[in-house]
C-alpha cells in the first residue's frame, strides 16, 4: 500500500534526531532530557539534539543526561522569529556555542521576562559554528509565498550551512507533503534533512502533552481544538517506522548533520576573574600573601605552629584543585562589606578553613572548634568549593550593587532557580485543563496542600466532594501526578552570584528578572556546579542585622566597643548557662520549640555542643531515630559503640551517632563501598528526591553496602531513612559552625545585656520566632522596665533610655526600653521623622504645636491618638482623638482652644488593653487575660506559672492567647500551639484527631483553653491536648494575635 | 407622612444562589476583590465560623462543604427592583433603599389597607409567600426607619418624641451613620446615639462632617428630604443560573413560575401586559435555546403566564442540560388589546431567507430546523455540531468528506487502492472519546472516493466513514 511501501523494511536506517524540545520548553515540552535520552539510547540513535525554544536552560541536565551513554548530545535551540521562520539552530564549535549564547541573550534581553523576541534582521551574522534547519511545518497549512520568501532568505542568510527540515507526522497526506517539501528544497538549493519536531519521548505522554497546551493557552483541554497535535507522532519513534515514512537518503543527512555538530559541554572555558590578581603576581601567590598579610591580626603573638602548619597544607590543597580564585572572589565581597561596616559571616565547606579565618571571611576559628578543613574539602572528592556569605538584611543590597558594579553587569548575574510543579500547582493547572470550576480548583489545592504523604490523596479528594471514581478524576489524578515535578518556570535565586573573566552570555544566555535591573543566567546552581562554574552565595540574614544594632548600642550606652563578632568573648559560662535554661527566647537558631525543649536534655556546655544543638533538631537526625541515641550517650546512660575504626574517625566527635550530612556520606564510603563521586552523586540526588524520586537505586545499593561490610540490616535502614531525612532539608556540619557561632553571640549579648539586644531585635523586625509581643514580656519578665511609644519621648526605632534621667550617660545606668514609633501598626517612618525632626528643634507645647509643626495628616493624628502615643499632650485616649479630631488641616492656627468642651468618658483598662493590641499587638497596661481572670478562675483554668510546680500526668485546664500555631514537617499529623496568659507561656500538642474534630476551634480561636495531661519529661513541659474550648466569648472583638507556621 | 421600611438581610443571598437549603452553609465573596474573602456567610455557615473578611481558604478549612458565589450586586439591584414592583400595589410611593431595603409611603395607604396591623400583614404574608425574610418598622422619617427596621423589628412610631426615645438606645454601629464617622466616634468613646446627640453641633460637625452630621438630622426629621419615586421600567428580564445543569423541563419549573411572578408584579406596577415574551435556556459551550411565548392578548396574571410558559416548555425538547435560564420581554403593551381595522390590507412580499427561516421554524416547530457548523476538534465525529450557525470557527484546512457518516461501518468490499493517507487521529481522552485511527482517501471498484480507515498501526479492520463528492 502507498503509504506504507516508502523505505525498505530489511534495513534499520542509521538516525539523529536533529529538533527535539525537553520539558525546558516550558508548557510545550512534555519529557525530561533524562527521559528523551533513555528513549533515544534504547532506540539506538546516534545523537540527540535538545533544542528548547530559544533556551539553554535544560542543555546540561541533557548533557548529564547523555554522559556515558552512546547517544551523543548536539547543543541547539529552536528559534522563532516573530516575523520570519521557525529556525533550528545546531552547535557545530565552540563559536557557535558562544554565537547561539549571544542570540538567545539578546532575544530574552529584548523581551519581558519568560518570553522574546527576534526577528530576521537579529540574523544577521549569525551562522558560523552553527547548523541551521528551517522547519516550514505542514506546507497544507501555510502560504505558498511566503514559503518561498522564507526559502530564498534562508538560503542567502545561511548559505552552505541550511537544510530545510521535513517533519511527517501521519499527517493527511505525507506522500503529498514530501514532495512539496522536497520541491521546495530544490527551488532554493537547500538539502532536505528528516527531523522529527520531538515534544515527548514515548506516546503515551500524549495526554499530558495536551494538558500542557491548554495550560499554556488558558483553555480546558476540551475546547483548545486545532491548538493541540492532532495524534501523538511528536515522539521519539523507532528507526523502523521513521525508515518506512522518510526515504534514505533524509534519513542518512541527518546523521551528516550530527557529524558535523560535535561540540560538548565540557569544552567550554570558564575562567575566574582576573582583576583579583595584582598584576605580575598569579593567584597562588596572592593568596599566600593575603593569608600572611592578616594571620597577625588574628593572632597577635605569633602564630602557633600547628596553626601555621594547617594553613601551609589548606594553600597547598587550594593549589592542587585550582581554587585561590575563588577563595580571592570571596574575600574581595567580605573585605567591601567590612569597609562598609556590614558585618557578614561566610559558612559552608570551603568557609571552615584557617586560610578563611585569616582572611576574615568567618569569625570560627577553625582549630578551636575542632573543625578541619580537610575534613569538608579533600582532592578526592571532585565537590566544588561551597562558601555562603550571610550579610545584614537591611544592607545586602549594597554588597549586590559593589559586585554589578566591580564586575560589570556582562560579566556578573544571578543564577536562576528552576521552578517546578508542586502537587498543589500541579494539581491547580490540570483541573484547570480539565475544565473543572474556579471552585472545584480551591477544593482541589487544599485537597492536595494537605497531601502530607501518609494519607491518600483519594481520601483526601473524597473529603472534598471529588468522586474519584469518575472519568476525569481518575485522569486529573494520574496527570497530576507525572506533571509533579516538572520545571514550570525559571526564576532568580536569592543570592547567588555567578562571575567570570569572560562575558557571561559567551558561557550561558542571559535573560531578565523579574526585579528591574537584575539579569539572571539560564542555569541553576546544580547546572553550575556541573559546569564547575564559580558561584558565590551573598544572602541576607536578620540575625546580623540584629547584631550591628547591638554593637552600636553598646557602644552608645555602655561604652563598649567591639569591632566585629570576633571580640565578643568566647565560652562565656554565664551564657552557656542561660543556653541549658532554654532562656533563649530571640537568640539565633536555638530559640524555636523544638529547640527549647531539646536544651534542657542536649545541655550544651561549649561550642560544638551549639554546632550538634543547632543540626539536631532537624528532619534528617528525627526521621532517622538519631536524637535519642546520641542524647543517651551524652548523658552516659549507653556507651558509644564502633563497629570498626573507620567509622569511628567518623562518628567519633558525635559520640558515634551520626548527625551532620557530611559524617552520612562519609560513612557510605568508608563502610558501605560508596566511591567520592558515587557519594556526591547521592548527595545531589538528595534535595531532588522528594521531587522526583530516584533514590530507590541507592536504597538498594546503601543495603547491599552496608551488609557486604557486616553492618546490620537495622544500622543500614536507619542511615537510610535519615538520608531521606536530609532529603527536605539537609544540615551540613560546616552550615551549623557558622550559625552556631551567631547562636552563641546572640545568645551572650542576651545574656549580659538583655535590654541591648531585645531593642536591637524589636529594630530589626520582622524576623525570628516570637513576634514583639514575646519579645518585650520576654524583657519585662527579667524585670526592665519598657516605656510606651510617645510622640514627646519615641522616635521611630525603639530606644534606650536612663530609668532615672540624673544618670544619662552614665555606661553603668539602668537603662529601660522605649517602644518606637515603629511599633504603632499604619504608621509610616516618615511620620516619626518629621515628630522627632520638630521635637529636636524644641519641646511640643501642646496638640496644635504638635500637629502644626510636624504637619500631621488627620489620618496620621488619628493612628497617634488610637496608639495612645499623644497622652503626654492631650490626655487619654478618647480625649486625644477627640482634640486631634477637631483640628483642622487648612487652618491649623485656629486649634482647638476656642471649642466647648465635650464631656469625654476616659476609657476603661479593657478598653486601653483592647486598643493597645490592635494598634501595637501587644500591651504594657495589662495582659488581656488579666482583665478576664476571675471568670476564668470560675472556669477551673489554671494559670501558666503553676505549672512548673505540678507532677506529670496531672490533668488540668489552661486557658490562654494562641500566639504560635506550628506543624513542623518531621512530627507527621501534629500540631504545636502556644497559649500565653499573663503569668507566662504553655506548649500544647495537639493530635491530628483533636485538630480535625474540633477544627473550627483549633484554627479559629484567638483566647483557647486547653483540657488535657501536663507531660514533664527532663525539664521541658508540655500539655497534651485532650479538649479544646473557644474561650472568644470572654474577650469580645479581640482580634488574633497568632503567628501560623506551615 | 409615614415612612415604612422593609428590610430584606437574605437579599444577597436569594439574589446569587439560585436555590440553596436553608440549613447548608453558604457564603458570598466580594464582587471585585482580588482575594476572594467572604463578604458575608449566612447562619448555617456562621455556627461553623464563617465570618465575613476571611480568604476562601480559610473558610473551607473550617467548612469544607461550604458553597460560595460571589456576590452579584447587579442581581441583588435587579431582585430588589423586582421587590418594589411587588410593593407598588401598596403604595403608589416606593423606594429603593440599595443593598437590601425599600421604602413605602404608608400614610396614604393607611386609610386603602384598613390600618396598619392590616397592611404590616398583607405585606408579611405576600413576602413570605414569595420566599422573602423581612424585617418592617414604620416612623414619620425615612431615615429613622431605616434604622429601626434593623434594631426593632415591628415597630411602628408616629410621634417625634417616641422615635427619639427609641433611637437614643441604637448602638452606632447601627446608627447608618458613615463607618468612618462611627469609627471616629467610638475610639472617642461614645458607644450611642444618645451621647452623640448630647454633643456640641459646631464640634461635633467639625469631627464627623456634614455627610455625618446631615445622616443624624435626617433620623430626628431635622433634615428635609426628598425620597426619589421608583418607576416600573419599561422592559422586563431576568436571569437565573443554576449551580448544577438541569435535566429535561420538569426541574425548571420552579425557577420559571418564580420568574413568571417576578413578570406578573411588574407588569401589575406598570399597569400593563404581555403579548409576547421569550425564555431562553443556556447549556454548556455558549449554545442556547429560545422559546418564544406569544398569546393572543396582553396578559398579566402569574398563573395565566405561568401555564402558557410551561406549556410552551414541555413541548420543546431541549438537545442539552441547561445551566441557566432567561426571561426576556421587551414590548409591555397596554393591557387592553388594540383594535384591529377590518379593512387593513395584508401587504404582500416575497419570501427573504430570515422570513422563510421563521415561517418553518413556526409551522414545523423549532426542532426540525437545523444548520451545520465546524468545531474545532481533530475528531472527525466531532468536527461539527448542529446548531444556530451564528459562531463558525475556522473550518479544518484538512481534506474532510461532504458527506459524514453518522456512524462509521465496516466497509465492504475492502478498497481497492490508496489515494492518500494514512491521516493518524489520536484525541479525544478527556472525555471518554478517545480515538486512535489512520484515516485513508481510497478509490472503490465503483470508481468513488471515500474515507476510511484503520485502527491506527493496523492493517485491516477497514471502517468506512464518509464519501467525498
Amino acid at each position: 500500500m502507498k503509504g506504507q511501501m516508502a523505505g525498505n523494511d530489511d534495513v534499520v536506517p542509521s538516525y539523529a534526531e536533529l529538533h527535539a524540545l525537553s520539558d525546558f520548553s516550558f508548557q510545550r515540552g512534555a519529557s525530561s532530557a533524562r527521559e528523551l535520552f533513555d528513549r533515544a539510547r534504547s532506540l539506538r540513535y546516534q545523537a540527540l539534539a535538545i533544542t528548547d525554544e530559544c533556551s539553554l536552560a535544560g542543555i546540561v541536565r541533557a548533557w548529564e543526561a547523555a554522559k556515558g551513554g552512546d547517544c551523543r548530545l548536539i547543543v541547539g535551540s529552536e528559534i522563532r522569529l516573530h516575523d520570519g521562520p521557525v529556525l533550528v539552530l545546531l552547535v557545530e564549535d565552540h563559536a557557535g556555542y558562544s554565537a547561539l549564547c549571544q542570540l538567545i541573550t539578546r532575544g530574552r534581553r529584548a523581551a519581558p521576562k519568560g518570553e522574546y523576541r527576534l526577528g530576521m534582521t537579529d540574523m544577521k551574522g549569525i551562522g558560523e559554528g552553527l547548523c541551521v534547519l528551517w522547519a516550514p511545518g505542514p506546507l497544507h497549512r501555510g502560504d505558498a509565498a511566503q514559503h518561498e520568501a522564507h526559502g530564498a532568505w534562508v538560503a542567502s542568510t545561511f548559505p552552505g550551512r541550511a537544510w530545510l527540515a521535513v517533519e511527517l507526522h501521519r499527517g493527511p497526506d505525507d506522500d503529498a507533503e514530501l514532495e512539496a517539501l522536497r520541491t521546495l528544497g530544490q527551488h532554493h538549493g537547500l538539502p532536505c534533512v528528516a527531523a522529527g519536531d520531538v515534544h515527548m519521548h514515548i506516546r503515551q505522554r500524549r495526554a499530558l502533552h495536551d494538558v500542557l497546551t491548554a495550560i499554556r493557552i488558558n483553555t480546558p483541554v476540551a475546547e483548545a481544538g486545532h491548538a493541540l497535535f492532532p495524534n501523538g507522532e511528536r515522539h521519539l519513534r523507532r528507526r523502523e517506522v521513521l525508515g518506512r515514512i522518510y526515504p534514505p537518503d533524509l534519513l542518512a543527512e541527518s546523521t551528516r548533520i550530527a557529524a558535523r555538530c560535535l561540540f560538548r559541554m565540557d569544552a567550554l572555558n570558564y575562567v575566574y576573574p582576573r582583576e583579583l590578581v595584582p598584576e605580575g603576581s598569579t593567584p597562588a601567590r596572592h593568596l599566600r600573601e593575603l593569608t600572611q598579610t592578616h594571620m597577625g591580626n588574628r593572632w597577635p603573638n605569633g602564630v602557633p605552629p600547628a596553626m601555621a602548619a594547617t594553613i601551609e597544607r589548606e594553600l597547598a590543597l587550594i593549589a592542587e584543585l585550582k581554587y585561590e580564585a575563588f577563595f580571592l572572589t570571596v574575600y574581595d565581597i567580605v573585605r567591601f562589606a567590612r569597609s562598609k561596616d556590614i558585618l557578614c559571616q561566610g559558612r559552608g565547606s570551603a568557609a571552615n578553613s584557617v586560610v578563611c579565618y585569616c582572611l576574615g571571611i568567618t569569625e570560627v576559628d577553625p582549630a578551636n572548634a575542632g573543625l578541619l578543613f580537610e575534613r569538608f574539602i579533600s582532592a578526592e572528592r571532585n565537590e566544588p568549593p561551597d562558601i555562603d556569605v550571610d550579610f545584614e538584611h537591611e544592607r545586602r543590597e549594597e554588597v549586590i550593587q559593589y559586585i554589578y558594579g566591580k564586575y560589570g553587569r556582562e560579566r556578573a548575574a544571578l543564577a536562576a532557580t528552576v521552578i517546578t510543579y508542586r502537587s498543589k500547582s500541579a494539581a491547580r493547572d490540570v483541573g484547570r485543563a480539565l475544565g473543572l470550576s474556579e471552585d472545584q480548583l480551591d477544593q482541589l489545592s487544599h485537597a492536595y496542600s494537605h497531601a502530607h504523604g501518609e494519607v491518600d490523596i483519594g481520601v483526601r479528594l473524597r473529603e472534598r466532594g471529588f468522586d474519584t471514581s469518575s472519568r476525569t478524576i481518575r485522569q486529573l489524578v494520574a496527570l497530576v501526578e507525572e506533571l509533579r515535578g516538572m520545571p514550570r518556570h525559571l526564576s532568580q535565586h536569592v543570592g547567588g552570584f555567578v562571575i567570570a573573566d569572560q562575558p557571561l552570555y559567551s558561557l550561558v544566555p542571559v535573560e531578565n528578572a523579574t526585579m528591574d535591573d537584575r539579569t539572571v543566567i539560564q542555569w541553576d546552581k546544580d547546572d553550575l556546579e556541573s559546569m564547575r562554574l564559580l558561584k558565590v552565595d551573598c544572602l541576607a540574614l536578620g540575625m546580623l542585622t540584629c547584631l550591628r544594632k547591638t554593637l552600636d548600642l553598646l557602644r552608645d550606652h555602655r561604652g563598649i566597643h567591639y569591632q566585629r563578632l570576633a571580640d565578643i568573648p568566647i565560652g562565656d559560662k554565664a551564657t552557656y548557662r542561660m543556653i541549658r535554661a532554654a532562656d533563649t527566647i530571640g537568640v539565633f537558631q536555638i530559640e524555636s520549640r523544638a529547640q527549647m525543649s531539646m536544651l534542657p536534655r542536649l545541655k550544651p556546655k561549649d561550642y560544638y555542643d551549639l554546632v550538634v544543638q543547632v543540626a539536631i533538631v532537624r528532619p534528617g537526625p528525627i526521621q532517622g531515630g538519631m536524637v535519642h541515641p546520641y542524647l543517651k550517650r551524652r548523658s552516659g546512660e549507653e556507651k558509644p559503640d564502633y563497629p570498626s575504626d573507620k567509622v569511628r574517625e567518623v562518628l567519633e566527635r558525635t559520640l558515634g551517632v551520626p548527625i551532620f550530612q557530611e559524617q552520612v556520606m562519609r560513612l557510605l564510603m568508608v563502610a558501605a563501598d560508596f566511591t567520592a563521586g558515587e557519594a556526591d552523586h547521592l548527595r545531589r540526588s538528595m534535595a531532588a528526591w522528594k521531587r522526583h524520586g530516584g533514590l530507590e537505586h541507592f536504597e538498594q545499593r546503601i543495603f547491599e553496602g552496608f551488609a557486604k561490610n557486616n553492618y546490620s540490616q537495622e544500622f543500614a535502614a536507619r542511615i537510610f531513612s535519615q538520608i531521606q531525612g536530609f532529603g527536605s532539608y539537609g544540615f551540613p556540619e560546616s552550615h551549623a559552625a557558622g550559625f552556631a557561632l551567631l547562636a552563641y553571640i546572640s545568645s551572650y549579648i542576651k545574656c549580659h545585656h538583655p535590654e541591648v539586644f531585645t531593642c536591637a531585635l524589636l529594630n530589626s523586625q520582622p524576623m525570628g520566632f516570637y513576634a514583639p509581643a514575646q519579645l518585650v514580656q520576654d524583657l519585662r519578665r527579667q524585670g526592665f522596665e519598657v516605656r510606651p511609644s510617645d510622640v514627646t519621648a519615641s522616635t521611630w526605632d525603639c530606644s534606650l533610655e536612663p530609668v532615672h534621667a540624673r544618670d544619662g550617660g552614665h555606661p553603668k545606668a539602668e537603662l529601660a526600653l522605649r517602644l518606637g514609633m515603629r511599633m504603632i501598626a499604619g504608621l509610616s517612618s516618615d511620620v516619626a521623622q518629621r515628630v522627632s525632626d520638630a521635637r529636636a528643634q524644641a519641646p511640643f507645647s501642646n496638640l496644635d504645636d504638635l500637629c502644626r509643626r510636624a504637619a500631621l495628616s488627620r489620618s496620621e493624628r488619628e493612628r497617634l491618638a488610637d496608639a495612645g502615643a499623644l497622652r503626654m499632650l492631650s490626655g487619654h485616649r478618647h480625649r486625644a482623638r477627640w482634640e486631634s479630631a477637631g483640628i483642622e488641616r487648612d487652618l491649623p492656627m485656629l486649634g482647638t482652644t476656642g471649642e466647648e468642651r465635650a464631656i469625654l468618658r476616659p476609657p476603661t483598662v479593657a478598653e486601653n488593653v483592647f486598643a493597645d493590641y490592635a494598634t501595637h499587638g501587644l500591651s504594657l497596661t495589662a495582659h488581656p487575660l488579666s482583665l478576664v481572670r476571675g471568670q476564668l478562675r470560675r472556669r477551673r483554668a489554671c494559670v501558666a506559672s503553676q505549672l512548673p510546680s505540678m507532677e506529670h500526668g496531672r490533668w488540668i485546664r489552661h486557658a490562654g492567647l494562641v500566639t504560635v500555631r506550628q506543624r513542623p514537617e518531621t512530627a507527621s499529623g501534629v500540631t504545636f500551639l502556644t497559649l500565653e496568659d499573663e503569668t507566662g507561656q504553655v506548649n500544647v500538642v495537639v493530635r491530628r484527631d483533636i485538630a480535625e474534630r474540633q477544627r473550627e476551634v483549633f484554627l479559629g480561636a484567638v483566647l483557647m483553653a486547653v483540657d488535657g495531661e501536663l507531660q514533664a519529661v527532663e525539664g521541658v513541659r508540655h500539655l497534651i491536648a485532650r479538649r479544646l474550648h473557644d474561650y472568644g466569648d470572654l474577650l469580645p472583638g479581640f482580634g488574633p494575635v497568632s503567628r501560623d507556621f506551615h | 407622612m409615614l415612612w415604612a421600611c422593609l428590610r430584606f438581610p437574605g437579599l444577597a443571598f436569594a439574589a446569587a444562589f439560585a436555590a440553596l437549603p436553608e440549613d447548608a452553609p453558604g457564603a458570598l465573596l466580594e464582587d471585585n476583590a482580588r482575594r476572594r474573602t467572604v463578604a458575608i456567610a449566612n447562619p448555617a455557615a456562621q455556627k461553623l465560623g464563617v465570618q465575613r473578611g476571611q480568604s476562601v481558604a480559610a473558610a473551607r478549612a473550617l467548612c469544607p462543604n461550604l458553597a460560595v458565589r460571589p456576590r452579584d450586586k447587579a442581581a441583588e439591584g435587579h431582585l430588589l427592583a423586582e421587590l418594589a414592583a411587588w410593593c407598588y400595589q401598596f403604595s403608589g410611593h416606593v423606594s429603593l433603599a440599595p443593598p437590601q431595603c425599600l421604602l413605602l409611603e404608608a400614610g396614604a395607604s393607611l386609610r386603602l389597607f384598613d390600618g396598619w396591623s392590616a397592611l404590616s400583614g398583607k405585606l408579611g404574608q405576600g413576602l413570605a409567600a414569595l420566599g422573602h425574610v423581612h424585617t418592617l418598622a414604620a416612623a414619620p422619617y425615612p431615615a429613622a426607619a431605616w434604622v429601626l427596621a434593623a434594631s426593632f423589628d415591628g415597630c411602628v412610631v408616629q410621634y417625634p418624641e417616641q422615635v427619639l426615645r427609641l433611637l437614643d438606645d441604637i448602638a452606632l454601629t447601627h446608627s447608618g451613620l458613615p463607618a468612618r464617622n462611627v469609627q471616629a466616634l467610638r475610639s472617642m468613646g461614645f458607644r450611642r446615639l444618645r451621647e452623640v446627640f448630647a454633643l456640641p453641633r459646631p464640634e461635633l460637625t467639625r469631627r464627623i462632617g456634614r455627610e455625618g452630621m446631615h445622616w443624624l438630622d435626617r433620623l430626628r426629621g431635622h433634615a428635609n428630604e426628598t425620597i426619589p419615586a421608583w418607576q416600573p421600567p419599561a422592559t422586563f428580564f431576568q436571569r437565573i443560573e443554576f449551580d448544577e445543569e438541569l435535566e429535561g423541563s420538569e426541574p425548571l419549573m420552579f425557577p420559571l413560575r418564580r420568574m413568571t411572578q417576578a413578570l406578573a408584579n411588574m407588569l401589575a406596577a406598570r399597569d400593563g401586559g404581555v403579548q409576547l415574551f421569550r425564555l431562553r435556556l443556556e447549556h454548556a459551550r455558549e449554545s442556547s435555546t429560545d422559546i418564544q411565548v406569544g398569546m393572543a392578548a396582553p396578559q398579566r396574571e402569574a398563573a395565566h403566564l405561568f401555564e402558557l410558559a410551561r406549556t410552551r416548555l414541555e413541548r420543546s425538547t431541549l438537545h442539552a442540560p441547561v445551566r441557566a435560564i432567561e426571561l426576556h420581554a421587551e414590548q409591555l403593551p397596554t393591557f387592553r388589546p388594540p383594535l384591529r381595522d377590518l379593512f387593513d390590507p395584508v401587504r404582500g412580499e416575497g419570501l427573504d431567507w430570515s422570513a422563510l427561516d421563521e415561517r418553518l421554524r413556526a409551522r414545523m416547530g423549532e426542532s426540525a430546523l437545523r444548520q451545520l457548523s465546524a468545531v474545532a476538534d481533530h475528531r472527525p465525529e466531532r468536527a461539527w455540531r448542529r446548531g444556530d450557525g451564528s459562531t463558525s470557527p475556522q473550518a479544518d484546512p484538512r481534506p474532510r468528506p461532504l458527506w459524514l457518516l453518522h456512524r462509521p461501518r465496516p466497509m465492504r468490499p475492502t478498497p481497492t487502492r490508496v489515494l492518500a493517507g494514512p491521516e493518524r487521529i489520536e484525541s479525544g481522552w478527556w472525555d471518554g472519546g478517545d480515538l486512535r485511527r489512520d484515516y485513508y482517501i481510497v478509490g472503490t471498484r465503483q470508481g468513488q472516493r471515500a474515507w476510511a480507515y484503520l485502527p491506527a498501526g493496523s492493517h485491516d479492520g477497514w471502517m468506512l466513514h464518509g464519501w467525498f463528492a
